[in-house]
């Protein structure tokens, strides 16, 4: 059709608005392609990883060492094997865990290099890199040079983590390595545990473990660590920020999109609005109603179709870079990229489903009118709004009438740009969430209530008075009304000088009482004086007990009784510990400990890990700049556009220039400033919301705080990019002429 | 010196290789509180020599003085304050602002001048009071007009120019406009400049100019001038 040569010479006259949509569209085809794919990869990942190398389903440490592992694997249907494992001090500050080579139960993956013979090693390539160690270079362990033949990944380390209740790694001072058995066995050092993984049918796995823990039992072998791997932070980690990714590739592309709609549906509008004497002329002419809608939907479909190959094809490019970022936080070895068809297909489509189906309903909503309304300019034009009309201004100044009719005039622009607003706050206020929140978790609420500074683990029960440090004994447990979530259940010193909770009044709650922490009482709906029914997840025994007082602390998951208590309970002779709590360091011999965690290393780790969030919370801020440039700046533009005889009319009256930016210009700051308000407690209250749910399995809970400073340095950030695009508005609103308002128009 | 002092001017407008000349010296004069037309059918020029006398326009060559000041001579800044202090503008099709009110249109003008009338008083000289609430659409053509009017006179300006006034309007509700308009002449001596291609509406004047192709081709000083009421075409 002839019409159709209009298409591009329209969408040149009205850039602005036509490249603002295709920015968003591209946009949200790059995050929707570059999730989707990130998360299927690292998926593939993960579930090959798991299955290749035979990821463990639980570990244990046992009192006595099990010999008939041949007839064990037999009569459970599994695979089990002994591994052998020591951290080896390199130097005061870093400790590299040796473990013997596995075969049948987590088998190290060789990223690079080769496999292990005698005098070899294998590294995790963070330690490595970190520590600027290279293929080929030789490290001493104990008096004996071995050979690093290659990089290899762990499956139950596949977050390299020192201990279980870490928080973050740090691969400068932590990191893992496998020696032959062989090697491991000219040593002469180390702690034995067991790996073990159940064959073929592997939908029961829970009560398997509990019947082999029951054998265990009936040969009075006591279990003196259990850990499932779905309870390994140093494997749940990962399955938490795989459900972080799936939960942002369905949230935020579509956001992103609905804005779009917004936005297109807005231009259509006003286009149709400006045309409706071209439409109402083509009409009498003998033009269909289909021919007209046709010509107006190409509008929208090339739009949707240029930005979503173009936004498809950068998420693919990014694919590759994104990857790498994810799997530099974790040690799990990359093989080729998986480039989803299916993905890639709906990623170009969605678009173009979403805006021509929006556009539809708008274009068939002006097409509704005779010819003759619309060559007279719409039926529209002689419509007062509800709201217009009902609200009074008559106690406002002129210019706040002028900017309160101007918002009311066109509500769903206004509703963009809150929309819009919103969610460059919310992205802009990410990344500044998280640092605040790793922050508050950390320096805040793990110095209030943890005074000690180093943390000794045994590898066996101790007994009697420790010369230094404060006794303490840690058992995992789980709700008997649910046995996944496991928890941590501490026995301390009644008077603990390590341990200082506060209740919500602010009190301190002293140790010789029952104390829950208060993610644990909210997870399972506890209050003071309920009795909670536990399950020991080391030898599945069930107990009782009753809670005193709720912690105020979000450190963690976790349930703290005077030793004693706990020793009577448990059936451990009294004067029993596992661990130890110092501000000074013990000299322990390393082959009793199974553990040591200074509170220097934790500060370091959270040093490393918050390094590249910088980098991330500084490039989201930059992505929320500019959707909020583009939003700010594509509404102002249908603004000036809407306001076109106004603005000359002032001119012809005598406003001078500032007068006319700031009636016309000012007329969205309430918006503006009304988006950043809701956007902040709006990013709260859904971050919230993701980590809880990403932590739902772990042993961890998240609180999510904003520090004041980042919400006023948020605020600064997109009022500046208001006051940008008004800047860069205003060489549109001078290229207005008086000339306009001279032109015949009829009301 | 007079009032309102037009002398020899020019203009013409290029467009890619075609210049079109549209005023070619006009001039014309008027006494402060008098009603001036100028007469000519569409394209003479009328428009354009309204424009520049507004100060919305420049034009090539040639003075315009209003009060003494020279028009032609002020630079951006002091023509918008010409514009903002002495100036009121009357259009064919009215030119409101769709989505205020009738009151709220009047304060377009007052919100930037220092000596405004009071809003009520004025809509109430041009019995539109009653509509102060009222949006543009919804009222007729003639009312919209009176708004137009109510909105150039709330600044008591020195000179008072109408471009076609009624152009859009039927012939009683001209009349009625027309009537507004004169009667604004009297009560507030404001000095009014009104370009019509309606013969019949030089009647009221004090004094007509007719242009053609952008000249001058006649001057009529009437010396009594008819009321509004009589009118007719």
């Amino acid at each position: 059709m002839i019409i159709n040569k209009k298409i591009k010479r329209t969408m040149l006259e009205s850039k602005s608005q036509y490249f603002g949509s295709l920015a968003l569209i591209i946009f949200s085809c790059l995050l929707f392609t570059m999730f989707n794919l990130v998360s299927i990869n690292l998926t593939g990942l993960s579930s090959s990883f798991e299955k290749d190398y035979k990821q463990e389903d639980a570990n244990f440490m046992a009192s006595k060492k099990i010999n008939n592992t041949k007839a064990l694997e037999t009569k459970f249907n599994m695979s089990i094997e002994e591994t052998n494992t020591i951290d080896y001090s390199v130097s005061e500050d870093k400790t590299l865990r040796i473990f013997s080579e596995n075969k049948k139960v987590n088998a190290p993956a060789i990223i690079e290099g080769k496999t292990l013979s005698g005098g070899d090693i294998l590294i995790d390539p963070s330690y490595a890199k970190a520590n600027k160690l290279n293929i080929g270079n030789s490290i001493k362990i104990y008096d004996k040079n071995f050979t690093i033949s290659g990089f290899m990944s762990l499956p139950n380390y596949i977050y390299p983590l020192k201990s279980e209740s870490d928080i973050m790694n740090d691969p400068n001072s932590f990191g893992v390595a496998v020696i032959s058995k062989e090697d491991f066995n000219g040593l002469n050092k180390g702690n034995i545990a067991y790996a073990i993984r159940f064959n073929d049918d592997r939908s029961n796995v829970d009560n398997k473990m509990s019947e082999f823990k029951d054998y265990l039992r009936s040969e009075n072998i006591i279990i003196l660590s259990w850990m499932n791997v779905t309870d390994n932070p140093r494997v749940t980690y990962f399955t938490a920020k795989l459900s972080g990714i799936e939960k942002m590739s369905s949230s935020m592309p579509v956001a992103v999109l609905l804005l779009t709609c917004i936005l297109t549906g807005i231009v259509m509008f006003r286009m149709l609005k400006r045309e409706a004497v071209i439409t109402g002329t083509l009409y009498a002419l003998g033009y269909r109603k289909r021919e007209i809608m046709k010509h107006y939907l190409l509008y929208p479909m090339f739009i949707s179709f240029l930005g979503g190959i173009s936004g498809t094809i950068l998420g693919i490019l990014t694919l590759r870079p994104m990857m790498n970022y994810y799997v530099s936080f974790f040690n799990i070895p990359v093989g080729s990229l998986s480039f989803n068809i299916t993905y890639i297909i709906i990623s170009i489509l969605l678009p173009i489903f979403f805006l021509t189906v929006c556009s539809y309903f708008v274009v068939k909503k002006s097409l509704r009118s005779s010819p003759v309304d619309l060559i007279r300019g719409g039926k529209e034009k002689n419509k007062v709004g509800f709201l217009e009309r009902k609200v009074n201004l008559e106690r406002f100044r002129f210019s706040t009438k002028y900017k309160i009719r101007e918002q009311l005039r066109s509500i769903p622009r206004s509703i963009f740009l809150l929309l819009g607003i919103i969610m460059a706050t919310m992205l802009l206020q990410m990344g500044f969430a998280a640092k605040s929140s790793m922050d508050s978790l950390l320096k805040d609420s793990f110095n209030e209530s943890f005074k000690y500074k180093y943390h000794y683990v045994f590898n066996s029960i101790q007994n009697g008075k420790p010369e230094k440090g404060e006794a303490f004994i840690e058992i995992p447990f789980t709700m008997q009304s649910d046995n996944k979530a496991t928890f941590t259940v501490y026995g301390v010193n009644p008077n603990s000088q390590y341990i200082t909770f506060k209740d919500k009044s602010g009190n301190i709650l002293k140790s010789d009482k029952i104390i829950i922490t208060k993610p644990l009482a909210d997870k399972f709906n506890i209050k003071p004086k309920d009795t909670v029914k536990l399950t020991n997840r080391l030898d599945s025994k069930e107990y009782s007990i009753t809670v005193d007082s709720i912690a105020e602390t979000f450190v963690g998951q976790y349930i703290y009784l005077p030793i004693d208590k706990l020793n009577d309970m448990l059936g451990f002779p009294s004067g029993s510990y596992i661990g130890l709590w110092s501000t000074e360091k013990i000299d322990i011999p390393e082959n009793k400990l199974l553990a040591s965690v200074t509170v220097d290393d934790m500060k370091k780790a959270f040093d490393t890990m918050t390094k590249p969030l910088q980098a991330i919370i500084g490039g989201i801020a930059f992505m929320s700049f500019i959707i909020g440039l583009i939003v700010i700046y594509v509404v102002t533009s249908l603004t000036i556009e809407e306001n076109k005889e106004n603005i000359s009319l002032m001119k012809v009256l005598g406003y001078r220039k500032k007068e006319v930016y700031s009636l016309i210009l000012n007329s969205s700051s309430f918006i503006v400033i009304l988006g950043y308000i809701l956007g902040v407690p709006l990013l709260l209250f859904s971050l919230s919301a993701l980590f809880k749910s990403m932590t739902k399995e772990m042993s961890i809970s998240f609180p999510v705080t904003i520090d004041y400073i980042y919400v006023i340095i948020g605020f600064i950030i997109i009022y500046l990019t208001f006051e940008l695009s008004k800047l860069l508005s205003r060489r549109k609103i001078n290229r207005i002429s008086m000339a306009e308002a001279l032109k015949s128009r009829m009301e | 010196m007079m009032f309102l002092e037009v002398e020899n001017l020019k203009k013409s407008y290029n467009t890619g290789d075609v210049t079109t000349t549209v005023l070619k010296g006009a001039g014309i004069s008027l006494d402060k509180g008098e009603i001036g037309v100028i007469l000519g059918p569409s394209g003479s020029g009328k428009s354009t020599l309204l424009n520049i006398i507004g100060g919305i326009d420049r034009c090539d060559s040639g003075t315009v003085s209003v009060d003494n000041t020279e028009v032609t001579k002020l630079n951006d800044n002091k023509l918008t304050d010409y514009r903002r202090e002495n100036i009121g503008f009357i259009f064919q099709f009215y030119n409101l602002i769709p989505n205020l009110t009738v009151g709220e249109n009047i304060e377009v003008v007052s919100n930037i001048s220092k000596t405004p009338l009071n809003t009520d008083e004025v809509l109430k000289s041009v019995g539109m009071l009653d509509k102060k609430h009222r949006f543009p659409r919804e009222l007729s053509g003639g009312e919209q007009q009176r708004v137009s009017i109510a909105r150039a006179i709330v600044k008591n300006p020195k000179l008072l120019l109408c471009d076609e006034p009624t152009g859009a309007l039927d012939f009683s509700t001209s009349r009625e406009i027309l009537k507004l308009l004169q009667k604004i002449n009297k009560e507030f001596g404001t000095t009014i400049l009104m370009i019509t291609h309606n013969a019949a509406i030089s009647n009221m004047a004090n004094k007509v100019y007719k242009v053609r192709s952008g000249e001058i081709v006649e001057s009529i000083v009437n010396k009594t001038t008819m009321p509004a009421e009589r009118i007719e075409w």
